[in-house]
């Protein structure tokens, strides 16, 4: 329904920010997000960076797991 | 006089053809066995020869990496070489809209006397035609070829068998991205050039490691993803893809994510999907990794003789699946 | 270290035991995912795992394919849309078939890109075809909102955007344990997540990647063993509780709900945006006074019963047959995210 865009921030200005996945680099908006940073991580759904992301899933599925047992 | 732009007398066969082939065709294909009679008169090789032909209409016809005359050049010789056959003489044919810029065409023929020389191959005899404002887009071009097959080398799509490694020669999708990225507007920068490449100095290093080698095609529309689909059903096999194993540039995987498509898609113009024992593939892969083209070669996955015309993907989690058969427009999915 | 984990969550899945379990995730991206990893065929028998109809290009009602051919080949207005709907069946026609008929379709990557192509091309109408569940309809919501404050006259939006709560009031029959779509949480938050859970709805808010689609997976199954409701996010590195304020905020100044019809499902009240009266200038079905429109699918479709879980993409008389993915018939079909599409190039077992 939704594919995201794990995307590291390049460059801010005024309301949209160029993200970087991989070497491929898109103008996204980031008007829904505050304090943002370049080196922040976002989740970018078409065009617009939905949310900032905190960590990788690796350390996430560790705490989620560790909650199971 | 000289015109900054192919006009429809150019097409016309009088003064100002000849002016266009002495300008701009000559003076770059020139060679002993190109002259102005009607066909070319060849030396016949010795074994069995490889004949095929293609046409191109790429737009747009310059892209990072290459443009329509080099493709042109490398999909006729790559396609040779996928027989086992050395490219000895080519021939092109040309439709040009009118009104193209002169200057660039000529930059599309001396790309394609670069890649023909760097291929070793000669182009022997061609034709242009000029279409009216409209009835072409730009340029489009068929080359036709003629090569040697090397002597006891028998490759064919038929041929692939339970045991055999399958080898893709470089990283995959690059052409089909680049081209992506240059056609539609999706404002995605990426450093991606095309992998366009005249390969048969690659099947040359394949040879000469060994003749023990069943398949070798070049993957082009539908990328390497459609040749397994092909040889799984010409040879009746079944594939097992480590997808891992894929080579795929940062940058491609980039865009594909972006674009919710698949790498083993997208079109590649130089890079062979090889089929050859196991016991012979690491030595051919050692082989590649040293050429010009072909320095990321890998084996991708193996042939087996269960799920004959299917092509089973081991993921990342340990699972298994269908790689899905390609076909249609490449469309991104998004939302 | 995360092989172990992989290993870990693994082990979970497949030595589970208990009773029938029915997970159903409900984003059609979860079940593109799936399918690509190959996740079905490591569950044992008793666990089902359901498709369900979170792919807003399946759950688009074919009268909206049909006004958007409407406004490109009546209106001439040139149609910007996700590639995702390009080939989705109207009642007579895709937009592709539009396309060939020369109407002017341009696939764009985000709603934005199509303001600026209204810019750069004033001499156009413009229209967006805006579809997509909470997690895409803020996108929208900026290009009109952009449109309007810059008084940008030849752009419009032709929505169908849908909400997910009313749906899971809906289906929650149908599954014991939904796996929540991570990216629709991003926006929303979890709190209505929790509601369920207290009304015996259980689910996981599940991310995107391998890694975290077994994690969830596990959690699901772990969880639904202890017998009684629950929920979890087990996407904290994207979904906060309280999502994403600015995103509502947008959404709620630029629409408003309305009734909806889901392709498959019905009309489900309350479950779609439309356009709130502010931006009306921007609605290009004001706009164009475009006529209502009933489209009609195919009867023997059970598109509906895949998406609810009532029956299996194999049990469609349909399936595989009359409907592929390169002739689809039904909106299961029509998406490379739906059910149907991932069960016939998947493989079918």
């Amino acid at each position: 329904m939704c594919v995201g865009l794990s995307a590291k921030v390049v460059k801010i200005s005024d309301g949209t920010a160029v993200v970087d996945a991989m070497g491929a680099k898109r103008e996204v908006s980031v008007s829904l997000l505050n304090e943002l940073e370049p080196g922040d991580y976002v989740m970018v759904h078409a065009g617009v960076a939905i949310a900032k992301i905190t960590g990788d899933d690796d350390e996430e599925s560790d705490a989620v797991l560790e909650g199971l047992l | 006089m000289k015109q900054d732009t192919v006009t429809l007398a150019h097409g016309a066969g009088g003064k100002q053809t000849a002016e266009l082939i002495d300008r701009v065709f000559k003076s770059h294909f020139s060679n002993p066995n190109l002259t102005a009679d009607d066909a070319a008169v060849l030396s016949a090789p010795r074994g069995r020869m490889a004949m095929t032909t293609d046409g191109f209409i790429v737009s747009p016809s310059f892209f990072p990496g290459g443009n329509i005359g080099k493709l042109s050049i490398c999909g006729t010789v790559n396609d040779l070489a996928c027989m086992g056959a050395k490219p000895l003489y080519l021939s092109c044919a040309f439709v040009i809209e009118e009104g193209y810029p002169m200057d660039q065409l000529e930059q599309i023929v001396s790309a394609m006397a670069a890649t023909a020389a760097e291929a070793g191959v000669e182009i022997v005899s061609g034709d242009t035609k000029v279409a009216g404002k409209g009835q072409v887009d730009g340029v489009f071009i068929t080359t036709t070829g003629v090569g040697e097959i090397a002597e006891g080398v028998e490759t064919s799509g038929t041929k692939a068998a339970p045991g055999d490694a399958i080898i893709v020669t470089g990283d995959v999708g690059r052409h089909g991205c680049t081209i992506l990225l240059a056609r539609e507007s999706f404002g995605i920068d990426a450093e991606v050039t095309s992998d366009c490449a005249p390969l048969w100095g690659a099947v040359k290093d394949v040879l000469d490691t060994t003749h023990e080698v069943h398949v070798i095609r070049d993957a082009t529309r539908g990328g390497v993803g459609t040749v397994l689909y092909e040889i799984a059903g010409q040879s009746n096999v079944g594939i097992r893809l480590e997808s891992a194993a894929v080579p795929v540039a940062p940058e491609v995987k980039g865009v594909c994510s972006m674009l919710g498509l698949e790498p083993l898609y997208l079109a590649c113009e130089g890079r062979l999907v090889i089929f050859a024992p196991a016991a012979v593939a690491p030595a051919i892969v050692e082989k590649l990794r040293q050429g010009k083209y072909t320095a990321d070669a890998a084996i991708i996955g193996e042939v087996t003789a269960e799920h004959p015309g299917q092509v089973i993907m081991t993921t990342e989690i340990g699972g298994e699946t269908i790689l899905p058969q390609p076909g249609g427009e490449l469309l991104p999915r998004i939302c | 270290m995360s092989k172990e984990k992989m290993q870990l969550a693994r082990e979970i899945i497949t030595s589970y035991q208990g009773p029938k379990l029915r997970i159903m995730e409900v984003c059609g991206t979860h079940t593109h995912e799936i399918f690509r990893l190959g996740l079905r065929k490591l569950l044992p028998e008793q666990i089902d795992l359901i498709s369900g109809p979170g792919c807003p290009v399946c759950v688009t009602q074919v009268g909206f394919i049909d006004e958007a051919i409407m406004l490109a080949l009546e209106h001439h207005v040139t149609i910007c849309t996700f590639g995702d709907l390009v080939r989705v069946p109207g009642t007579k026609m895709s937009l592709a078939d539009a396309r060939a008929k020369g109407g002017n379709i341009k696939v764009v990557y985000s709603p934005l890109d199509a303001v600026d192509y209204a810019l750069e091309h004033p001499e156009e109408q413009v229209a967006f075809l805006a579809v997509g569940f909470e997690t895409t309809t803020p996108a929208a919501c900026m290009t009109v909102d952009r449109a309007k404050a810059e008084g940008i006259t030849n752009f419009s939006l032709l929505t169908a955007n849908k909400t997910m709560p009313r749906a899971y009031e809906a289906l929650k029959n149908s599954a014991d344990v939904f796996l929540y779509p991570g990216h629709v949480n991003a926006i929303t938050g979890t709190q209505l997540c929790e509601e369920l859970a207290e009304n015996g709805i259980s689910g996981v808010v599940t991310g995107f990647t391998p890694m975290e689609l077994m994690t969830a997976m596990a959690v699901a199954i772990k969880k639904s063993q202890e017998g009684k409701p629950f929920f979890v996010n087990a996407y904290p590195r994207v979904v906060t509780r309280e999502g994403s304020r600015e995103a509502q905020n947008l959404v709620a100044k630029v629409m408003e709900p309305c009734d909806t019809e889901w392709r498959g499902l019905g009309i489900i009240p309350g479950s779609g945006l439309k356009l709130r009266e502010e931006y009306a200038d921007w609605d290009a079905r004001l706009k164009f006074k475009l006529p209502k429109v009933t489209g009609k699918g195919n009867p023997a479709c059970r598109c509906g019963d895949i998406l609810q879980g009532k029956c299996k993409s194999t049990d469609c008389p349909l399936f595989g047959k009359a409907c592929t993915p390169e002739h689809p018939v039904g909106a299961c079909m029509v998406s490379n995210e739906g059910a149907c599409s991932a069960y016939y190039q998947y493989g079918m077992d």
